[in-house]
């Protein structure tokens, strides 16, 4: 395979995986809910995108599409627990993802079971090369990961996302300030699952093919390991974790095609992994990049006068 | 006399098999500063969470307003500008000290989804004039030079005045303050006080818990006094002090 492709290739990766992680980033970085069911909302995104794509929607319609069946999916399983510990939130989205899976693979009438389902490009062009070809995609998936950032990004620096904050640190407190922590949690579960069904639907479209063993509950972990390395709470962080993740990824395949190593790449990988994740947690625990702060125009005046004067102050 | 804001018929609430409000009944009205004391255990803080839904009462029934509150959640509690400042301060530690502020304002614009995506137009300088209110009561409590660090580096006694700014900056119609002056220096408790004078005289009405009798009777119009779940005196300070009850609460064991 051309070199240069792969490249594109772990660019176009870091992307679908940089809108997942942004999303985990919106929902446990900011509003602390500990969703170990991101997998399932990634798997309607793409499921909903094949199965719309091959009825010959529009590839638009089929990404708006599965931001919203995944939204739907995301606030409906995640309402009996909104009001309870989040632990319950984990266990009930965890089990869920790993039930719509099993469904998926063993009902061939949905998308055909266990043999998977086809799915065609977004944008093809004819008689591209290669090269060209994932550069399409990776014009397509960076246009929604910078709409996704941009939404994001906004919603840290905007009193949103500090009542988001509020409640992560603490729920009790949060409510007696009159913030209705059921209600926040549940349009951050819905914003994040629709971010990650839009990543969902790019992934089916960019290998073209997508299968109920793609959707294994160790994505879900992967996808944390990329936010708690990156640093929760940070949408940056959350970007360079989902890279440096891919690349981890990435480096063992192609590892795996050009050198000979004593043990096998995958569990090479694996194992530096937890050594990674070890060293962060003992000397960075807040991951690399530190939480972000609140940015809002208010803020910033505070802040500036207070230089101002600091600056008067010592001449 | 002005309408009852506050009114407590007959409430109780128990943990396992203890009743720790045992059938509380009071009317707080409009304006001025109304104090409750009793013994460490006798309830006060308990009659507190309940009245603000954080407990659901096994009996009885609260109105603020003329308005059924103790069906609502904490946070419509809030909303109709029945405020508390904790006893022991739940601050959010990573957030600034101005964000904590900031999250106390009651009606923010801010706070919707769809504003602070979309519409920052609606809030922006809403926040801006929530941001001077909220430096300006940060300089009453002496913590202004500490706005943008986070309140988790602040101690003991400066949480609880932060606590206490929190709890000014909703601007309530009714503020429950559980011993404000706990753990801070007493020049600023008595500074803290003679603000809360200052408010009341302003129309803002007080529910205060104070475990130190000297300064709340020299501030409070009508004292509660609370024993083993039960309001067992109350009146004018004056008369409190004169009450054979009152020291028998506090000595007689
Ligand atoms: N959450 C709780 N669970 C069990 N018992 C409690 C709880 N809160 C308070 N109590 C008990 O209720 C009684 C009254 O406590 P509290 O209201 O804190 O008194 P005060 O504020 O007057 O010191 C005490 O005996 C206390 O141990
Ligand atoms: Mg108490």
């Amino acid at each position: 395979m051309d070199p240069l492709v792969y490249v594109l290739d772990l660019v176009v990766f870091i992307g679908i995986f940089g809108i997942v992680s942004l999303s985990l980033n919106l929902e446990f970085g900011f509003a602390g809910l500990a969703n170990f069911g991101k997998v399932a909302f990634f798997l309607v995104g793409a499921y909903t995108y094949a199965i719309l794509s091959q009825m010959g929607v529009p590839f638009y319609l089929c990404l708006i599409a599965g931001a919203l069946t995944s939204a739907i999916t995301g606030f409906l399983v995640s309402l009996p627990t909104l009001r309870l510990r989040m632990d319950y939130l984990a266990i009930v989205v965890l089990t869920f993802g790993e039930i719509l899976r099993l469904i998926i693979k063993s009902e061939a009438w949905i998308a055909g079971g266990a043999w998977g389902i086809a799915v065609p490009r977004a944008i093809s062009v004819a008689g591209a090369s290669a090269r060209v070809d994932v550069l399409v995609n990776i014009g397509l998936v960076y246009f929604c990961l910078f709409i996704c950032f941009m939404v994001v990004q906004r919603l840290s620096n905007s009193p949103y996302g500090r009542v988001l904050r509020a409640i992560r640190e603490d729920e009790v407190a949060a409510e007696a300030l009159g913030k209705n922590k059921a209600k926040y949690r549940a349009q951050t579960l819905a914003l994040g699952s629709a971010m990650a069904g839009v990543a969902g639907g790019l992934f089916a479209q960019y290998i073209q093919f997508i299968d109920p063993y793609m959707f294994m509950p160790m994505l879900t972990f992967t996808v944390w390991i990329m936010v708690i390395l990156g640093g929760p709470a940070n949408n940056w962080g959350a970007l360079l974790g989902a890279a440096l993740v891919q690349i981890f990824d990435k480096g063992a395949l192609i590892a795996k095609d050009y050198l000979t190593l004593p043990i096998d790449p995958t569990d090479l990988q694996y194992i530096l992994f937890g050594v990674l994740m070890i060293l962060v947690l003992l000397y960075r625990p807040g991951g690399l990049l530190k939480e972000s702060q609140v940015k809002t125009k208010a803020m910033e005046r505070i802040r500036c006068g207070r230089n101002a004067v600091k600056n008067k102050g010592s001449p | 006399m002005e309408e009852t804001l506050l009114k407590i018929k007959e409430v109780r609430k128990h943990f396992g098999g203890v009743y720790a409000v045992n059938g509380v009944s009071l009317n707080i009205k409009g304006g001025g500063i109304w104090g409750l004391v009793g013994p460490n255990g006798s309830g006060k803080t308990t009659l507190f969470n309940t009245i603000l839904g954080l407990h659901r009462p096994d009996e009885g029934a609260i109105y603020f307003n003329g308005k059924r509150i103790n069906n609502l959640a904490p946070h419509q509690i809030y909303t109709l500008g029945l405020v508390n400042a904790f006893q022991i301060p739940r601050l959010f530690h990573k957030l600034s000290i101005l964000d904590n502020m900031l999250l106390a304002a009651r009606g923010h614009q801010g706070d919707r989804l769809l504003n602070s995506l979309f519409l920052r137009k609606n809030w922006q300088e809403q926040e801006v004039e929530l941001a001077d209110k909220a430096m300006k009561i940060l300089e009453s409590l002496e913590l202004d030079h500490l706005a943008l660090s986070p309140a988790g580096e602040l101690s003991g006694g400066q949480r609880k005045l932060l606590e206490v700014g929190r709890g000014l900056m909703a601007s309530p119609t009714l503020l429950l303050l559980d011993e404000p002056a706990a753990g801070v220096n007493p020049n600023l408790g008595k500074k803290i006080f003679e603000g809360i004078n200052d408010l009341s005289r302003d129309g803002l009405s007080f529910f205060i818990i104070e475990h130190r009798l000297e300064i709340l009777f020299d501030f409070a119009h009508w004292v509660y006094v609370m024993d083993k779940g039960k309001i067992v005196v109350e009146g004018k300070p004056e008369e409190v002090l004169e009450d054979p009850t009152f020291y028998q609460v506090y000595l007689g064991e």
